[in-house]
């Protein structure tokens, strides 16, 4: 347990002192959020039964935990790939499993601040009003409900090369974003793009903050696609992990 | 080569010591004194052959040289030694268990052959990895011996991406020994380092020795086996020969004969008894021969008018070549 407690600080310190990241991050939904919210009436109801100003928020909520995930795994995790770092740890006695968790759980305890980030803006400058109870519930749903994402960077960090790592975060997080109805509502799209939307993990997360405010109650659906990502993703990570850091050995 | 040279020069000791029925019925039994141990074990890259039925068993407290030209299996042997790789076929113990659980209970160390980059993660100071790699193990050494051992206190403070290739490799090693494993593997450990780095390098790796540690190391510069116990050499995928480091050298006949002659005759030369190479550079003759004797008496039978002769042992590079038929691999990784 002390050999995880000492990576884990290790992991911690490395993404705390990366102010640059960290500003990104938290920059991209918010300047959205701003950018966007008057694109519509605020006030006006899409997508079903919440108001813009409420949609955009939960939406701006799930496109902010995406480019968190993808950044804190990604682009971090391929880099340090490259120079050989993830190999040479592999002959330590860190077990594989526990170098795959701590990069995810770091990726979720950048999250949470994203999404309080955001939260906050949408109450100052949406206008976005509910009750302390709603805003803890809705922060914590969305947190959880993240961890596809941090598994999707790390699952980026190990597939990618450094190189091709930043373009192919960037179309990830607007294909997801877009397709996954962030910026427009699905039932604003046509037929083909609302069923499409339906197996991406944006769309699912953010509906799943949507289902909360606008009371129609947690879909086991939304829950299950969300699920799915994180195995399938998981699997293949650490499948990658065991057996990769031993190429180029030959 | 008419003599033909010996697959396996001599018992190595440890098996001397210990038979090898005893070790393969009760393995229990030899634990104390055996670090590692390969039973026939095979593995192949797709339908490359990298290992080929390969046997090798080191003692604890060895240090044991693993040399072979690129590509003949060195690297595939540590990657099997380091869990990296599972062989298809045959048994692989290390420390008396597998070589994966030898590692999760921190007994092993390892300096990987770097192919890019400087295997340490960018944005970090020194001194903050090789202190949490240091307690990742369970009984590490004090992170002052560690830094005093490698000389990398200078380097503590500074960023792991602003580090020299050499200075890289320091940090790697201290990665290797923070823990204090049992043993430490070292996959051509000093490709990158310059001629005062090695000497310190290898000044740390005997006191290690001394110390108790198993230390395996493979390389293909022949001038480094030498800092070894026993050598072993492998190509493709096999040992073709194993002993102590001086009897390695001494099992191969081949001579070096240096002489002066004044329009020596290349084609006269090479065909003189027991000759294998002949370097011509002015006045200056070098001869390579399997019959440093028979080849002075061809000399003089042959009128070949000589001085300053000089008759000197081959270097362990001349060994290798003969024991493996191949020339030594040239040094790409400087």
């Amino acid at each position: 347990m002390s050999s995880l407690s000492a990576f884990g600080r290790f992991e911690l310190a490395r993404l705390l002192r990366s102010w640059k990241f960290l500003a990104v991050t938290v920059g991209f939904p918010v300047i959205f959020y701003m950018l966007f919210l008057n694109d519509r009436t605020p006030g006006k109801v899409v997508g079903g039964t919440v108001a813009w100003r409420v949609y955009l928020m939960v939406s701006m909520c799930s496109f902010g935990a995406l480019v968190a995930g993808l950044n804190a795994g990604g682009t971090r995790l391929s880099g340090e790939r490259a120079t050989g770092w993830a190999r040479q740890l592999r002959v330590t006695p860190l077990p594989a499993w526990s170098y795959v968790a701590t990069k995810v759980t770091a990726s979720m305890l950048v999250i949470l601040p994203v999404l309080i980030v955001v939260e906050v803006v949408g109450a100052a400058f949406g206008g976005v009003r509910l009750g302390v109870a709603t805003w803890v519930e809705l922060t914590l749903l969305m947190w959880v409900a993240a961890l596809p994402f941090a598994v999707l960077g790390v699952f980026v960090g190990f597939m990618v090369h450094p190189e091709t790592a930043y373009p192919v975060i960037t179309v990830l997080m607007f294909v997801l974003g877009y397709f996954g109805g962030l910026f427009t509502p699905v039932s604003h799209m046509p037929p083909f793009l609302q069923t499409a939307a339906q197996v991406l993990p944006s769309f699912n997360h953010a509906s799943l903050g949507l289902a909360l405010l606008d009371g129609s109650g947690l879909s086991a659906g939304h829950w299950l696609v969300l699920a799915a990502y994180a195995a399938a993703l998981g699997v293949i990570i650490i499948w990658r992990h065991r057996v990769e850091e031993s190429r180029g050995l030959a | 080569m008419s003599s033909g040279f010996p697959a396996r020069i001599g018992p190595p000791r440890h098996l001397s010591e210990v038979p090898r029925e005893a070790s393969a019925g009760d393995p229990g039994a030899v634990d104390g004194l055996r670090a590692l141990r390969f039973a026939d074990v095979v593995y192949r890259y797709g339908d490359k052959l990298a290992l080929d039925h390969l046997n090798l068993e080191v003692a604890r407290g060895e240090m044991l040289a693993v040399l072979g030209p690129n590509g003949a299996g060195k690297s595939t042997t540590m990657a099997v030694l380091l869990g990296l790789l599972h062989p298809r076929s045959g048994s692989v113990e290390v420390l008396g268990t597998s070589p994966r659980q030898a590692m999760a209970d921190g007994r092993v160390g390892a300096m990987l052959q770097q192919v890019s980059g400087s295997g340490l993660p960018p944005g970090v100071r020194v001194g903050a990895v090789v202190n949490m790699v240091r307690r990742l193990y369970r009984r590490p050494a004090p992170l002052e011996v560690t830094v005093e051992r490698t000389g990398i206190g200078p380097l503590l403070n500074r960023q792991t991406n602003r580090l020299s290739g050499g200075e890289a490799q320091r940090v790697r090693f201290a990665i290797a020994i923070a823990g204090n494993p049992e043993l430490v593997f070292l996959d051509e450990p000093t490709a990158a380092m310059d001629v005062e780095a090695r000497r310190v390098f290898w000044r740390i790796i005997r006191q290690l020795g001394r110390e108790g540690h198993t230390v395996v190391f493979a390389t293909h510069h022949m001038d480094e086996a030498e800092h070894a116990d026993r050598v072993v050499v492998i190509n493709r995928g096999r040992v073709v020969a194993d002993g102590p480091t001086a009897t390695l050298k001494a099992a191969v006949t081949t001579r070096r004969l240096r002489f002066v002659a004044e329009g020596a005759d290349v084609s006269v030369l090479d065909k003189l008894v027991g000759v294998t190479d002949v370097e011509v550079r002015g006045t200056g003759v070098v001869l390579n021969s399997l019959d440093a004797d028979a080849t002075v008496r061809d000399l003089v039978r042959r009128n070949v008018t000589f001085c300053d002769l000089e008759v000197t042992g081959a270097r362990l590079e001349e060994a290798f070549v003969a024991l493996t038929g191949d020339e030594p691999a040239p040094e790409e990784t400087r």
